[in-house]
């Protein structure tokens, strides 16, 4: 009985990060593609949910909807990026792209349906994962590698600033020397 | 709730740079502007502190962090080699980056995170460990690209490594979690063991992937588009790091999965690799032929030297004999290829900041101009299409004869004819430098600095050629095999 709901739940969720993730990349406006990005995200943590990954569906939520969808939005107001229509922005490799997306789609699945078919999730093992779980994974085995990626971040943090940064130092420079050019022209 | 102990020595050269790395970070915002040089000496203490970390550990065979990380021969020689690139990139830095007052602080604590990627990935034995290492190289990387911020080259080939890498990282990840989906393990060893029992199809296909997303790192053909742009349009030091550090990287990572996590199932990926050697080497060399410039010559030469090193790859099979010998022959080169190449980037460098370019039509007659450049950059370059009595003969001869062995007659003879292309490109450049007339016939000065690390580099070259059994044993000595379940968990 149980198992019946939660297959039932699973293709409706499916079905919403399916139509939404073809929204991603179809909508003409920028705002209405990250709009969908929000509900494909939620659909997965959702699914997240009826595996009963607590800890990862709350993560998503947070982090993906609540900071990088939000952080992506501000990004578009903030730098007044084109927010109107784009269709100017696709190029003549669309076709292309579809028939390559196409075709890792249908290779993927095939040997997914291949491989698993049959195969039940016995609900009770994948209930075993909780965030007490997860977390004592996180600071024990895999404790290096998140260290790192605090490195990482900090990396990303930093190349972030410098790229973003105005070089007040360059930018002077080069009008100095544009004046001083002008200057020796004004000069002969 | 209980923790393994974690056995700190054994990360202890991890924790000396990372040290190293916050205090570059942390003393620049305290330098003032002409006083940000510091930056680099800091920095080579550290780096010089993280070789002390690993010289300590010599001989050391230590896993920690349930298996996640091990401390052999193979995790040291890299790390040493790391540390030793990132010394010499230094030495290469500092004067390109005093006068060009590009973030140098930044620039400094960037290389050093990204080194350390490299370091962690010497030693990572589970899958999320090597992912994170190769993003730790690469997303510095990307920024360190873009640092020349007025020049529309460095941006447009910033853009397209960051494209690239984020693309490949996405197959990478897909690949590596469908791997995890069918063993229920992210460490190499389980991996290996229950990797077989599992539907073929899906295991291809995740390897696949996970193949795919490394050819982007380490430039193999059809996925090494962004490297010529992207060296030619980052400051020149960041080129030398990406040609070298930030590829062999890959390759490592690439060395721990093949020859320890899929051995197994060698069967199904083999042919792949031995396509993509093949392919890389042919098209790398052909269009180095054309090359005009330096970097993209460099560039080009690269992706084809990473068609050898990918050789070794395609010999995996059922013999555990000739795995080991493919494995030693790829070791031997990775590590010769890194010291060469960054020497050969060294005397580009050195050469343009005094006066040059980088077109290879100033290069004539640098032997009259300068004859310790002209003769540095000669040994490289000979070195890299495998001329005699220099150690990148000895490179391709253990590539050349580990297929031998495998019984790969076809590849032994792509890569012959591959020789002779490459040398063809090589020695006109060689030629240009010695037996053409000079245009300017103004003297180049090399700095002293820059000068000894490439004499160093050269005398290594020299000295592994003379006496192999330097290189020899070191790849001997550097064997990636589980050791079995009794050395699990070792504690302090």
């Amino acid at each position: 009985m149980e198992a019946a709901w939660q297959e039932g739940l699973f293709f409706v969720f499916a079905t919403v990060i399916t139509v939404s993730a073809i929204g991603v990349v179809t909508a003409r406006n920028v705002i209405h593609a990250a709009l969908f990005l929000v509900a494909t995200l939620i659909g997965a943590a959702c699914i997240y949910i009826l595996m009963f990954a607590e800890f990862v569906a709350w993560a998503q939520v947070l982090v993906y909807v609540g900071a990088i969808v939000v952080l992506m939005l501000f990004g578009l107001m903030l730098t007044r990026a084109p927010i109107g229509k784009y269709g100017e922005y696709d190029n003549d490799q669309k076709g292309l792209a579809a028939i390559v997306a196409a075709a890792v789609f249908g290779v993927t699945a095939w040997v997914l349906i291949d491989s698993f078919e049959g195969v039940e999730l016995p609900t009770d093992r994948v209930a075993a994962t909780t965030s007490k779980d997860v977390g004592e994974a996180i600071f024990s085995s895999y404790v290096l590698p998140f260290e790192l990626v605090s490195v990482l971040l900090l990396a990303a943090l930093v190349g972030a600033v410098v790229i973003a940064r105005r070089d007040e130092r360059v930018t002077s420079r080069t009008i100095d020397a544009a004046r001083r050019e002008k200057a020796r022209e004004e000069d002969v | 709730m209980n923790l393994p102990p974690i056995d700190w020595h054994a990360i202890a050269p991890e924790l000396v740079l990372t040290a190293a790395a916050c205090l570059v970070l942390v003393v620049d915002l305290f330098l003032p502007d002409e006083a940000k040089w510091i930056a680099m000496p800091l920095s080579a203490a550290g780096l010089f502190g993280t070789l002390a970390a690993v010289v300590s550990l010599l001989g050391a065979e230590r896993v920690t962090l349930a298996g996640s990380f091990e401390v052999n021969d193979f995790a040291l020689l890299f790390k040493a080699l790391f540390c030793v690139i990132g010394l010499i990139i230094l030495a290469l830095s500092l004067d390109y980056f005093r006068d060009g007052r590009y973030h140098q602080g930044e620039f400094y604590f960037l290389l050093l995170c990204a080194l350390l990627g490299g370091v962690v990935m010497a030693s990572a034995r589970d899958l999320i460990s090597i992912f994170i290492a190769i993003e730790t190289i690469s997303i510095p990387g990307i920024v360190m690209a873009a640092l020349r911020k007025g020049d529309v080259r460095s941006n447009e080939g910033s853009l397209k490594f960051f494209l690239f890498s984020v693309l490949s990282s996405a197959l990478m990840l897909y690949g590596m979690s469908l791997i995890y989906g069918v063993t229920g393990s992210t460490n190499v060893d389980e991996i290996n063991q229950v990797l077989p029992q599992q539907h073929e199809g899906l295991v291809a296909v995740s390897v696949f992937f996970v193949v795919i997303g490394f050819a982007f790192k380490v430039s193999a053909v059809p996925f090494h588009f962004w490297a010529p742009d992207t060296y030619e349009g980052s400051p020149p030091p960041v080129a030398a790091f990406l040609a070298s550090a930030s590829k062999i990287g890959g390759f490592v990572g690439l060395l721990v999965l093949m020859f320890r996590a899929f051995p197994a199932v060698a069967e199904q990926w083999r042919p792949a690799f031995a396509v993509l050697a093949a392919l890389t080497m042919t098209v790398g060399n052909l269009i180095a032929l054309r090359q005009q410039h330096i970097i993209r010559l460099l560039a080009y030469s690269g992706v084809a030297q990473s068609g050898y090193m990918l050789v070794g790859f395609a010999l995996i099979g059922a013999n555990a004999d000739t795995n080991s010998q493919a494995f030693k022959a790829t070791v031997i080169y990775i590590v010769i290829y890194g010291l060469m190449d960054l020497g050969a980037f060294a005397a580009a460098i050195s050469f343009a900041r005094r006066g040059g370019t980088y077109f290879i039509s100033d290069y004539s007659g640098l032997w009259n101009r300068s004859p310790a450049l002209a003769g540095l950059m000669a040994a490289f370059l000979l070195s890299l299409a495998g001329v005699p009595p220099l150690a990148g003969a000895w490179a391709k001869l253990f590539v050349f004869l580990a297929s031998i062995e495998a019984q790969v007659y076809w590849l032994a003879v792509v890569m012959g004819v591959n020789a002779v292309i490459a040398a063809w490109y090589y020695l006109a450049v060689v030629k240009r430098m010695f037996f053409d007339v000079p245009e300017v016939s103004e003297p180049i000065e090399t700095p002293y600095l820059l000068r000894a690390a490439m004499g160093l580099a050269v005398l290594a070259l020299v000295a592994s050629f003379v006496y192999p059994r330097l290189v020899t044993d070191l790849a001997d000595r550097s064997v990636l095999e589980s050791r079995g379940a009794d050395v699990e968990l070792s504690s302090p």
